[in-house]
């Protein structure tokens, strides 16, 4: 049984590595994500300028996953890592209510790049951990979510700190992207 | 069919960057690092790949090393052509900063200190810090010059940041090649600063003289030439680093060598025993020997530099001129400095062994070496007195082989040796006469008139040797011509008979009249004056006894000596130039950016409120009359406190420019298209003149730019016109500021017309020249365009065209056809010629044609009519033109203006 389910994992990607972009606004916790996500521990960061990447291996998938800076100076070259990409994980902090508007704004701008239009969007509601973080309906609400058409997505409530809610979302993404995403 | 054929246009094929830009996105390492090398190998052969930059970067994440490497290669060519996204390249410097191989910590460090992006400097200010506290030597090292590099970039940041401590901190680093690169670095940001940065003290001096022994040769040489700029305390000092550095001389590396002998140098300064002093010499003579054995082209280096070090030590060498010989194989660049220094070497032990040497020099084959041998006798005659009479008889030898260049060097040379010792060695004066007619180069010629002239009495047939060379006087080069005049002058006063006083008249109606030589005619004249006046006084003047020379050719003035021996080692040292004197930094240390706004052209800050008011003026000249800029600021001092506005009248005020000749709300004389080159800066000595006549506002002036490309300031500019058919002259004089180096000024020179008329038929040549205080004169031509000259008042009544053409006889109409001359756009057209005031009266269609026919009028100087018709078909290339004018010799002018203004 086994045997077959790798068969048909191997037949939906090859041996090919899903490629997810990790976004947001700075210090949203984008790299502290990624490292927690990666060697399942907190490391200290400094602000990203530039990228980071790094493989995960999760449900015997594994994710070539980028980090991108969230700097206003950085955005602009989100772009440059758009094609060929299967999935995005917009991360949030729920606790700056004050930014949200332009994390929405920068949310929906992404989404309408031609180049990712095939691609899974998994939602992060970081910083849950935080006094006064907003849940995950408020977030939905904030990010206008419901607006989001043709396009799979879910959203999470995370913490990166305590490492709640990553590995839910990572199964949600790698059960879409089995059943072959859209 | 159709639907199938669509594929021909699409083609499977792309090409090179997208296919590599797919490679390196590929998922398998081994795909991604041959797609890096690719790149790399596109980039070392020159093709542009520099639009793959994020897809190489994005490879830059690797624990592959030989791939990174691949990566930060690319980065440093490249990150410079897209500074935007050299910042997503941050990241990972800062992470592998912090690599824990040392190798990449230092990898990056370095990289990062060539990548020249202001954006991202400061990003890499943390990992930088980093590294230079860091545990493993080697990336302290690579940090330390990466500190100097960053200085380069923005100097500003690097002493915010605390670098310079940190660096000098590494001086006292545990490991020697840290050291040596700590102070390499701080050695670069001093030559780059102008405060103290980096200074020895005796703490550090102990630390350096401590890695020396143990660094690097090329680490050596960077702590040996900080060493030579340390100002030792006291001689025990000085001897205490002198017998650390010794050591060094015994180096296989000559910049080794040379390093260590100029710290000696210095040091030895401060010295006082002179048992030491001695021990020193002569320990550093062999090492400066065995330079001598390494490549021609090493050879060179150190003869120079053996050069400086005779001047100043001739002890260290005195008994080694042999190495100094020239071999036959020796290149002659090698051959011209041993010379240089055997003269210097030469002394009255061992002149017998160095004119044998000399002698045989002079029988070679190369002409300039020859030269140089027999000059080289002359100047051990001049150096040594009891060598002097032993160099004669070498070089009346010489002479008596008969070579054409050895006796005419020959006897320049003993001109200077009658100078040196006078009434001794005239005997050889006949045997120099023999050779008189072989003479032909100018230096040869005056040498051997003004030994005829000088010793005149001597010589019995001096008046015969005189008259000889007099028959050519004309044609002499004025080298000649003055030797020939004070010779004659000088024969005169000895021999006051008739021969010599017919002589005498010749030579002095000669220089006086038929020269334009003004040395030449000024130095006939006060001979004249005298001869006339008092002979007596005369012959006190020109027999008068002469100063004893001494050979000081090739010899350096002292303090140039001593900084040039300060630079041994050095291109400077080669040069025997100060290094100021070819290097230019290219930033001036430590700007602060306000004053980059402020001089614009470069312009040094002096006395800052001057240049600011005249760079002020100089750049919103829309403010006031065009000449302002050209004012000299520095007449109005005042002018400099008081707000902008009220300025130009100030100025012109002052200097008495008529306003009436140059309207305030005229435009700036920059604007329009730039003016034509009249001097290139290659022919002004890098003094550029761009100029074109104009008219503006009834007046006809000269637009100037000059520019400053020299090296060296230029003012007290004039300006003057030959004649020409127009009589145009300047109206003023010509105001143009002192120009730094490197500046330029406009200037609008107002002309007046009818001065200076040419005779002959019409033409647009204009002859100008223009002088400066610091170069020659500069002669060149310009067209002048003859529509300057249509005055505004051209326009006629249709009535009064009619008349004036019927009232003209028909040998006064001139018709030419313009074919190249064409109207596009009728309205454009007669816009453009009343621009240049040629006036519309009347438009009448052709019949049978399209053609139609336009009547102008314009008015010259003097009131003199120009009535003009001309035929033509829009469109189409051709206009017939037939012009009425009473001055019908203009005609051709007219014509080529007409042409100019409808091409």
């Amino acid at each position: 049984m086994g045997m077959l389910f790798s068969r048909l994992f191997a037949s939906l990607f090859g041996d090919k590595e899903a490629r997810i972009l990790v976004l947001g606004l700075d210090n949203a916790g984008k790299t502290t994500i990624l490292y927690r996500l990666q060697m399942g521990e907190v490391v200290s960061t400094v602000p990203t300028i530039g990228f980071n990447v790094e493989t995960v291996q999760y449900n015997n998938i594994k994710f070539q996953v980028w980090d991108l800076g969230g700097q206003t100076s950085i955005r602009p070259y989100w772009r440059c890592y758009f094609p060929n990409t299967q999935a995005v994980i917009y991360v949030v902090d729920s606790s700056d209510t004050e930014r949200l508007v332009t994390a929405k704004d920068e949310f929906h701008s992404i989404l309408e790049e031609e180049e990712l239009k095939g691609a899974v969007v998994l939602i992060y509601a970081n910083k849950q951990d935080l006094p006064g973080a907003l849940d995950d309906a408020a977030v939905t609400e904030a990010l206008e979510l419901h607006k989001i058409k043709s396009r799979q997505w879910a959203i999470f409530k995370t913490s990166a700190i305590k490492g709640e809610g990553l590995f839910e979302g990572l199964d949600w993404l790698s059960n879409t992207l089995k059943a072959g995403g859209r | 069919m159709s639907g199938h054929d669509s594929k021909y246009f699409s083609t499977t094929k792309k090409g090179e960057i997208p296919e590599l830009k797919d490679e390196l996105n590929s998922q398998y390492k081994d795909k991604k690092k041959d797609a890096v090398k690719k790149v790399i190998a596109a980039m070392t052969v020159g093709k542009d790949v520099s639009s793959l930059f994020t897809d190489v970067v994005n490879c830059m994440q690797t624990d592959n090393l030989e791939l990174k490497k691949l990566v930060y290669l690319y980065l440093i060519n490249y990150a410079k052509s897209q500074p935007d996204l050299a910042i997503l390249a941050v990241n990972t410097f800062v992470k592998d900063s912090q690599d824990p191989n040392p190798l990449i910590r230092a990898l990056a460090v370095r990289t990062m200190g060539c990548i020249r992006v202001d954006k991202i400097t400061e990003y890499l200010c943390d990992p930088l810090q980093r590294c230079l506290k860091d545990d493993d030597p080697y990336v302290r090292k690579t940090a330390a010059i990466c500190v100097a590099k960053l200085y380069d970039i923005n100097a500003e940041l690097v002493e915010d940041r605390g670098f310079l401590e940190t660096l000098k901190d590494l001086i006292s680093d545990s490991n020697p090649m840290v050291v040596a690169n700590a102070v390499a670095a701080l050695a670069e940001i001093q030559e780059n600063s102008s405060r103290t940065i980096f200074e020895i003290t005796s703490h550090t001096l102990f630390k350096l003289l401590a890695a020396l022994n143990e660094c690097t040769e090329w680490g050596q040489v960077f702590i040996l030439d900080a060493l030579s700029k340390y100002k030792a305390s006291d001689a025990r000092d000085a001897e205490n680093i002198v017998e650390r550095v010794t050591p060094r001389l015994q180096h296989a590396n000559c910049a080794v060598v040379l390093s260590a002998v100029k710290v000696i140098l210095q040091q030895m300064e401060l010295i006082t025993s002179t048992d030491v002093v001695r021990n020193l010499c002569k320990k550093m003579a062999p090492p400066l020997v065995t330079l001598l054995s390494a490549e021609p082209e090493i050879q060179y280096v150190a003869l120079r530099n053996i050069n400086l070090i005779v001047q100043r030590r001739p002890t260290i060498l005195a008994h080694e001129i042999k190495v100094f010989f020239c071999k036959y194989n020796d290149p002659i660049y090698v051959k011209m400095e041993k010379l240089e220094i055997m003269i210097k070497l030469a002394s009255d032990r061992n002149i017998d062994q160095v004119l044998l040497e000399f002698k045989e020099y002079a029988t070679e084959v190369d002409v300039d070496f020859v030269r140089k041998a027999v000059r080289a006798i002359g100047r051990c005659a001049i150096k040594l007195e009891r060598a002097a009479e032993r160099c004669i008889s070498v070089l009346l030898e010489l002479i008596k082989i008969k070579v054409n260049y050895v006796v005419q060097e020959a006897i320049i040379v003993i001109k200077d040796i009658f100078r040196r010792y006078p009434n001794t060695y005239e005997s050889i004066i006949a045997t120099l006469c023999e050779s008189l007619d072989t003479l032909d180069e100018p230096e040869a010629k005056a040498s051997m008139i003004w030994i005829i002239g000088e010793y005149a009495e001597r010589i019995d047939n001096a008046d015969e040797l005189l008259e000889s060379f007099l028959e050519t006087f004309p044609e002499e080069p004025a080298q000649v011509q003055l030797q020939l005049l004070t010779a004659t002058v000088k024969l005169f006063l000895k021999k006051p008979t008739e021969g010599p006083q017919q002589m005498i008249q010749v030579v002095l109606n000669n220089a006086t009249q038929e020269t334009d030589n003004p040395d030449l005619r000024d130095r006939a004249y006060i001979y004249w004056r005298l001869l006339s006046t008092d002979p007596e006084a005369a012959k006190d003047v020109v027999l008068a006894e002469k100063p004893v020379i001494s050979d000081d050719s090739n010899q350096l003035d002292p303090s140039l000596l001593d900084e040039l021996l300060a630079n041994i080692a050095t291109l400077a040292s080669v040069y025997h130039k100060p290094p100021d004197a070819f290097v230019s930094r290219v930033k001036p240390a430590v700007q602060r950016p306000e004053d980059e706004e402020e001089f614009p052209d470069g312009l040094d800050a002096g006395p800052s409120e001057l240049s600011a008011t005249e760079t002020e003026i100089n750049a919103s000249p829309a403010r006031g009359p065009s000449n302002v800029p050209h004012v000299p600021t520095k007449a109005v001092p005042t002018a400099a406190a008081p707000p902008p506005a009220p300025v130009p009248d100030l100025l012109g005020d002052l200097i008495g420019l008529d306003n009436a000749l140059v309207p305030v709300d005229q435009p700036t004389v920059g604007s329009g298209p730039p003016l034509p080159v009249l001097l290139a800066s290659s022919a002004g000595q890098g003094l550029q003149i761009n100029g074109q006549l104009i008219r503006r506002d009834g007046q006809i002036f000269y637009s100037f730019k000059f520019e400053n490309n020299s090296l060296t300031p230029l003012d007290g500019f004039m300006i003057q016109f030959n004649k020409n058919s127009f009589g145009l002259a300047a109206g003023g004089a010509l105001q143009v500021p002192p120009l730094q180096p490197g500046s330029s000024a406009n200037t609008l020179l107002p002309m007046v017309l009818f001065q200076n008329i040419s005779p002959g038929p019409a033409n647009t040549l204009l002859q100008v020249a223009v002088k400066n205080n610091q170069q020659p004169v500069w002669y060149f031509n310009d067209n002048v365009p003859f529509e300057v000259f249509f005055t505004e008042d051209g326009r006629m009544e249709r009535a009064t065209f009619l008349e004036t053409w019927k009232s003209l006889p028909d040998s006064h109409e001139i018709v030419r056809d313009l074919p190249n001359s064409f109207i596009s756009n009728m309205d454009a057209t007669l816009e453009k010629l009343a621009g240049a005031n040629l006036f519309f009266i009347a438009k009448r269609p052709l019949r049978d044609t399209n053609q139609e026919v336009i009547y102008f009028s314009a008015k010259l100087p003097r009131n003199i009519p120009i009535l003009v018709e001309i035929t033509v078909l829009v469109g189409r290339p051709g206009v017939k033109c037939a012009i009425k004018t009473p001055n019908p010799d203009m005609g051709p002018l007219f014509f080529e203006a007409l042409e100019a203004l409808l091409k």
